[in-house]
């Protein structure tokens, strides 16, 4: 099912401000959709709009085209996986699987072949007549998943599942997630604060930052081409390094003397109309490239060394103090204390105006 | 106040005045406002006359296209639907269309046009839609219907058999299943649990996949759907109907009204008549239930508080006048009780008043600015939403009000007269005569005062801090590591708690009585006539010592069951920092435990404070000491069993009742200290 | 092969006993043992009392032990014994029926719902509700007649259980409310996508969560009323309709006549099964003292 959010904002009773407002949105069926932001930027909110659990202020939510405002949740052929998992603790899994159909009167065969099938995919039909408060968290998860799934709703709803779990049944259930999805067919729309697991699992990412749409586009975009300051220093890890400067005579100039870079042709282009202005540039750990060049070349000292088999993480310090961090492979031999040279790779350079952080180039 | 310049529709967006005779209006008034010139250009005099005539013409035509409904209708096409429904919807599609074409051209000319417009746009959009999945549901239930009167004719012998054998095949896997459990748990291979567990689970398997076979049989299938398709019929046509209310609403909310109003007058017109504001709004369904309402406040509340319908007071003047001159029978406790419950009930009454002017005010400041009524359909969803907490607590909240707060602002009132044993049918105001005879220590109540007091203070601090001492050791003895049998202990520790008090307080009154079995071992022991019950000292010492017998078995329980949640490895940590018993148990045990009981152990102490049962019961308060206690009170009475004497036994009501005020505003504060510490306030749960 | 002893195993977990320890541990059960006996003992004569058929009106002590059922016989034959126990249980049943009505409302109104004057009235009724209302008891008297000339069914005892059941509304909902507090909203908004409405999130969802909460408050509401010795001696004027407190009350109050054992006996059959019942229940009764209520 599409979903479309057209300029949908929303405002609690008795606060002054809106909470979230103009956030557009078209997620396309069968996409699998990630809704990113730190804590409080609104993305649980907006989730729950589109569930139907919050009230929509101002805009128009449309599932493939009928408009869903005042539609109740029940109506909405939603399904929603919940961060707590919310499973009714007085009931079996079966009973839990089973309820929302009960609650339609469907057709005992229908309801039947339903979670069976559901639990087959899930890997749970040993636990079927067991209660939540028997069987692990792990097992926890996939029951509210199969709850979900028994629904055969048009739109999948996630709120942060993974969170309440370790990190290797995390790992583990990323990749069953993304699984799932192609094999249920559906459009999901999930939400999360952490980047990792957008930037693994999503077609599409929505980046939300205070109540407002920061970027949206595929995962790959967002890592070569954040839109704004936030973005880039949101998304990649570990995070990008940024340096503020002024533009002077087409070359980009730190702060505090650090180093000159010309940026590549294309970059130039783009650059030109900030002659004079202040720009900040950011670039990734790995475009550091090792070893003295003509130019664009600078020299740190290596504080921080974090050795993780194939690359290695330099954490080092300008004279005048400033960090950075700098991805070499982990063949390459480096100490503390050490001075190196390393010059940077024009072809990965961001630039971002300092007054309103969005990108230029 | 002015006519706003433009107009606000619920979610605040601003939209320009269609109205232009509102609009020149509210720009004149704001014109002398400001100092410069405004925005949007002068309204001419001829344009203003051209639109009031056509204003006037619209609402002339659209009289007459309304009528012409019934004439329209017979010229529908709607097609060959046979389901009265689905012909309704359809014949209200096209109604629809008609007038939404009928309004297209008057939208400039006022936003009630525009909002008809929108609505009939949209039911003219959506009726259709949601009569043609009616029509699918029909068919499907059609179908359904013919399946099964051909199951049924075919009749399902063979099924039957089929499902006969396999039920039987399933139920034969079960019994294998459960014996190869029992061999499992006799070998020890698993647990009872898991036996008990996992036999349950086979058997639910089992019932379930039965229930799934049976429900295959043809008919029972077909059965089944014909009901689910019966079901969605009903279903559907309710939620799709209200989605259609809902967006038709969700119009009006987007949709300004101007109205020719400046101020909420109506509300402050209509305030004694709830009902009336909210039927001259336009709002006739809920004007209903605030008229239903004002017949609590007019038919019952009023008169009750005039004095008709009482029982044998006069309402409020009883109050006044205590019966002062009223016959025989009318006693003057009985005036004030109604006297409050008239109040009660006036202040119901008012409250409704005030909520009917509250709700009419709202509503029509919001129209001024813009918003529009609720209609009914919005009402109603905003009561179902939001009423049920106050219809949920209705029943209760009555009850607290009658049961529990009236008793006591009847106490209040009575503490501020004579009442007593020489006016007991009738007695008058006396303000706070009973105050000072009790400040000042005086008179049949004031002189024994504060000796009881003492006595009350004294007693609740002993008994109590006894009871919790004895409780705090046996816990900390009992829950020792080498114990064993603790059991044993925590069960007979128990019973002091688990056998009714007033049983082994009356047989303690038996067993000191002065031909009692204890007070002759006692006389034996000290070899002269003890006897506890004459002696002053001699009853508070057994009552404390009783007391504490008794109370401190649920001390025990409560420290038991926090000793039992102390981490272990508090102790090991100790251990390692080469702490003894003796100063884990001071450093660790002990503040934990006292932590973590404060705030209930103060709950011990009112408790104590008030205990009525124990002193009344053991020696009805004495022994007597008329020199110093009185006639009324005895040297074992706590605060309350005097108010008690002086209130049932000897009809000192009056008295009785400013000590009861007195006392309790101390217990408030104390209860209150105990309660704003303890974990739900600190938590802010509340 | 060693000509050694074997050695003797120390399997114990905790560090062997030193003399002070042990010494320690015999005060500690001595202590104890003492304390039983004081528990036991009273309790003990109320037993002995009862079935000793050589005690007269009065208990004496000395009085040498012959078994026989003659209080018992007393009791059940000339007192109104059966009656008082009817009636406490009567009461007792109503009262827990019908706390547990208005609170199962209430305690899920006050947790889910914001509304205005939520936090002001719960504590405000809990703190009043400390002031004892003897002087009051005019009004329960005046509020009976009202009643009575309305429905002049509505008995003396019904009232009684309308004044327990009113006066556990808002402590009650009060540890209610904690506890559906600690239920997850999550739940609820699960429920909402289900096709849940209102009442039915309670009933299904909400009601079932909290059934061993609920039991709780039944089982205090219902061991109230049989504790109580005040308001029935207040309220209740016919002997026949006494609560076993003030029934058995009447079995010593009155010099003339005084029948102790037959008390005993009394106390004791109605000891018994709340004793039992304490006992098995002792896990649920102080869980929800604990709770944060702050009557003792």
């Amino acid at each position: 099912m599409k979903v479309d959010l057209v300029n949908i904002g929303k405002k609690y009773e008795g606060r002054e401000n809106f909470t979230i407002r103009h956030i557009d949105l078209e997620i396309e069926d069968k996409e699998f959709c990630v809704i990113l932001g730190p804590s409080g930027c609104g993305k649980s909110t907006l989730l729950r709009m589109i569930a139907g659990l919050n009230s929509i202020t101002e805009g128009d939510l449309l599932f493939d085209g009928k408009r869903m405002n005042k539609v109740e949740p029940k109506d909405r052929d939603i399904a929603m996986v919940f961060q707590s998992y919310a499973l009714y603790p007085h009931m079996t899994v079966y009973d839990n699987m089973a309820f929302s159909l009960k609650m339609r009167r469907e057709k005992k065969t229908v309801i039947h072949d339903r979670v069976i099938e559901a639990a087959e995919l899930l890997q749970i039909t040993e636990y079927l007549y067991s209660k939540p408060s028997e069987i692990s968290g792990g097992q926890r998860q996939r029951v509210a998943l199969g709850r979900a799934m028994v629904r055969k709703a048009g739109v999948f709803l996630l709120d942060e599942p993974l969170s309440n779990l370790d990190a290797k049944l995390r790992e583990h259930m990323r990749v069953e997630l993304v699984r799932l999805h192609k094999s249920l067919d559906t459009t999901s729309i999930y939400v999360t604060h952490d980047q990792t697991e957008a930037m693994t699992m999503a077609t599409k990412i929505v980046l939300l930052d205070d109540g407002k749409v920061q970027q949206a586009g595929r995962p790959s975009e967002f890592y070569e081409k954040p839109a704004n300051l936030f973005v880039a220093g949101f998304i990649g890890s570990p995070t990008m390094n940024t340096f503020p400067g002024v533009i002077e005579k087409g070359l980009f100039k730190a702060d505090g003397d650090l180093f000159t870079v010309e940026p590549g042709q294309e970059d130039k282009k783009k650059l030109s109309g900030h002659e004079g202005k202040r720009v900040v540039m950011g670039i990734r750990s790995e475009r550091f490239l090792a070893g003295k060049a003509e130019k664009n070349g600078i020299t740190v000292e290596v504080d921080v060394i974090e050795m993780l088999g194939k690359e290695q993480l330099l954490y080092c310090k300008f004279p005048n103090g400033k960090e950075c961090v700098i991805s070499e492979p982990g063949h390459f031999k480096y100490a503390i204390d050490e001075e190196h040279n390393f010059h940077l790779d024009t072809q990965g350079l961001h630039f971002f105006d300092e007054e309103t952080s969005g990108r230029i180039n | 106040m002015r006519y706003p310049e433009t107009v606000l529709d619920e979610i605040g967006n601003q939209y320009p005045r269609k109205n232009l005779l509102l609009a020149h209006q509210a720009a004149m008034e704001a014109a002398g406002d400001r100092e410069s010139p405004p925005g949007t250009p002068e309204i001419t005099e001829e344009a203003l006359n051209e639109y009031q005539a056509r204003r006037a013409e619209a609402l002339a035509a659209e009289k007459i296209f309304l009528r012409q409904q019934s004439g329209r209708k017979k010229t529908f096409e709607i097609g060959s639907d046979e389901d009265p429904v689905i012909r309704s919807w359809l014949v209200k599609a096209k109604e629809s269309e008609a007038r939404a074409a009928f309004y297209e051209p008057l939208i400039d000319l006022d936003y009630d046009f525009e909002l008809r417009h929108k609505q009939h746009l949209e039911t003219a959009r959506q009726l259709p839609l949601i009569a043609a999945e009616r029509r699918a549901v029909l068919g499907e239930l059609t179908a359904a219907r013919e399946a099964l009167t051909e199951a049924r004719a075919a009749g399902q012998k063979e099924e039957r058999e089929a499902f006969s054998s396999a039920r039987k095949e399933r139920l034969a896997l079960l019994r294998e299943q459960k014996k190869e459990l029992k061999a499992s748990y006799r070998e020890g291979t698993i647990s009872a649990k898991a036996f008990n567990n996992e036999k349950k689970e086979r058997s639910l398997a089992a019932r379930d996949q039965i229930g799934v076979m049976r429900r295959q049989l043809p008919v029972k299938a077909q059965k089944e759907r014909v009901r689910y398709a019966k079901h969605q019929l009903r279903r559907d046509k309710k939620s799709k109907l209200r989605v259609l209310d809902s967006d038709l609403s969700d119009l009006r909310r987007r949709t300004p009204v101007e109205i020719a109003k400046r101020r909420p007058l109506v509300s402050y017109l209509t305030w004694p008549l709830p009902g009336l504001g909210q039927f001259l709004l336009g709002q006739p369904l809920k004007a209903l239930f605030f008229v239903i309402g004002s017949f609590f406040t007019y038919l019952i509340a009023i008169p009750y508080a005039l004095g008709r319908g009482n029982y044998r007071g006069k309402g409020l003047f009883g109050l006044i006048s205590l019966a002062r001159d009223g016959s025989r029978l009318d006693r003057s406790v009985i005036f004030m009780v109604e006297g409050v419950i008239a109040i009660i009930l006036l202040l119901m009454g008012l409250l409704i008043l005030y909520q009917s002017f509250r709700d009419v005010n709202r509503v029509e400041k919001k129209m001024i600015k813009g918003v529009r009524r609720y209609n009914w359909f919005e009402t109603r969803t905003a009561i179902k939403r939001d009423g049920f907490p106050f219809f949920a607590s209705a029943p209760a909240a009555l009850v607290t009000i009658f049961i529990v707060l009236l008793p006591i602002a009847v106490t209040i009132l009575i503490s501020f007269t004579n009442y007593d044993p020489s006016h007991q049918s009738k007695f008058n105001w006396t303000g706070l005569a009973n105050y000072k005879q009790i400040a000042l220590g005086q008179g049949i109540a004031g002189g024994p005062f504060w000796h009881i007091t003492g006595w009350t203070v004294i007693w609740t601090l002993l008994a109590t801090s006894l009871a919790i001492l004895i409780g705090f050791v046996l816990a900390l003895l009992v829950n020792q590591d080498r114990i064993y049998g603790k059991r044993l202990f925590r069960t007979v520790y128990l019973l002091p708690w688990a056998v009714p008090a007033f049983i082994t307080i009356m047989f303690f009154s038996i067993m000191f009585s002065p031909d009692g079995p204890l007070t002759s071992v006692l006389s034996s022991l000290t070899g002269q006539i003890t006897n506890i019950k004459y002696s002053a000292w001699g009853t508070r010492i057994v009552l404390i010592l009783l007391q504490g017998w008794l109370g401190s078995s649920y001390v025990f329980l409560l420290c038991t069951g926090i000793l039992q949640g102390i981490p272990g490895d508090l102790y090991e940590a100790a251990k390692i920092d080469g702490a003894t018993g003796f100063q884990a148990t001071r450093h660790i045990t002990i503040p934990i435990l006292l932590f973590q009981t404060a705030p209930l152990l103060i709950g011990q102490y009112t408790f104590n404070f008030n205990n009525f049962s124990i002193i009344y019961l053991f020696n009805g308060g004495g022994p007597f000491e008329p020199t110093k206690y009185g006639n009324i009170a005895g040297s074992s009475d706590l605060l309350i069993s005097y108010i008690y004497k002086l209130t049932i036994q000897k009809q000192y009501q009056g008295i009785g009742s400013a000590i009861t005020l007195i006392v309790s505003l101390v217990l408030i504060f104390i209860a209150w200290f105990g309660f704003s510490r303890s974990k739900a306030f600190r938590e802010e749960k509340l | 092969m060693s000509g050694t002893k074997e050695k003797r195993l120390y399997l114990s977990d905790r560090p062997p006993l030193t003399a002070v320890k042990v010494v320690m541990l015999a005060i500690s059960y001595v202590l104890l043992f003492f304390y039983v006996f004081v528990i036991l003992w009273p309790l003990s004569q109320i037993l002995f009392a009862s079935f000793n058929g050589n005690h007269g009106s009065y208990l004496q002590i000395g009085v040498s032990f012959s078994f026989s059922l003659k209080h018992f016989e007393y009791l059940f034959g000339e007192t109104y014994f059966l009656n008082w126990v009817v009636n406490t249980i009567l009461i007792a049943l109503a009262t827990a029926l019908l706390t547990l009505f208005f609170v199962s409302f209430t305690g899920y109104a006050y947790s889910r719902y914001r509304f205005k004057g939520r936090k002001a009235s719960l504590m405000a009724i809990m703190l009043i509700q400390t002031i004892p209302s003897f002087a009051g008891i005019a009004a329960f008297y005046t509020l009976h007649s009202i009643i009575v000339s309305i429905a002049p069914w509505f008995s003396r005892q019904m009232f009684l259980i309308l004044i327990y059941a009113g006066g556990g509304i808002a402590g009650n909902t009060f540890i209610l409310k904690g506890y559906i507090d600690s239920i997850s909203r999550e739940l609820d908004d699960a429920a909402r996508i289900d096709g849940c409405g209102n009442l039915q999130v309670y009933r299904l969802i909400i009601m079932p969560i909290v059934r061993p909460m609920l039991a709780v408050i039944a089982l205090w509401s219902f061991i109230g009323p049989f504790l109580d010795f005040m308001l029935p001696s207040i309220l209740l004027n016919d002997p026949k309709s006494y609560t076993l407190a003030t029934g058995l009350h009447t079995l010593i109050n009155d010099v003339r006549n005084m029948h102790q054992p037959v008390f005993a006996a009394g106390g004791l059959l109605t000891a018994v099964p709340i004793i039992v019942l304490f006992i098995a229940l002792q896990k649920q009764l102080v869980s929800g003292l604990a709770s944060g209520a702050v009557k003792g």
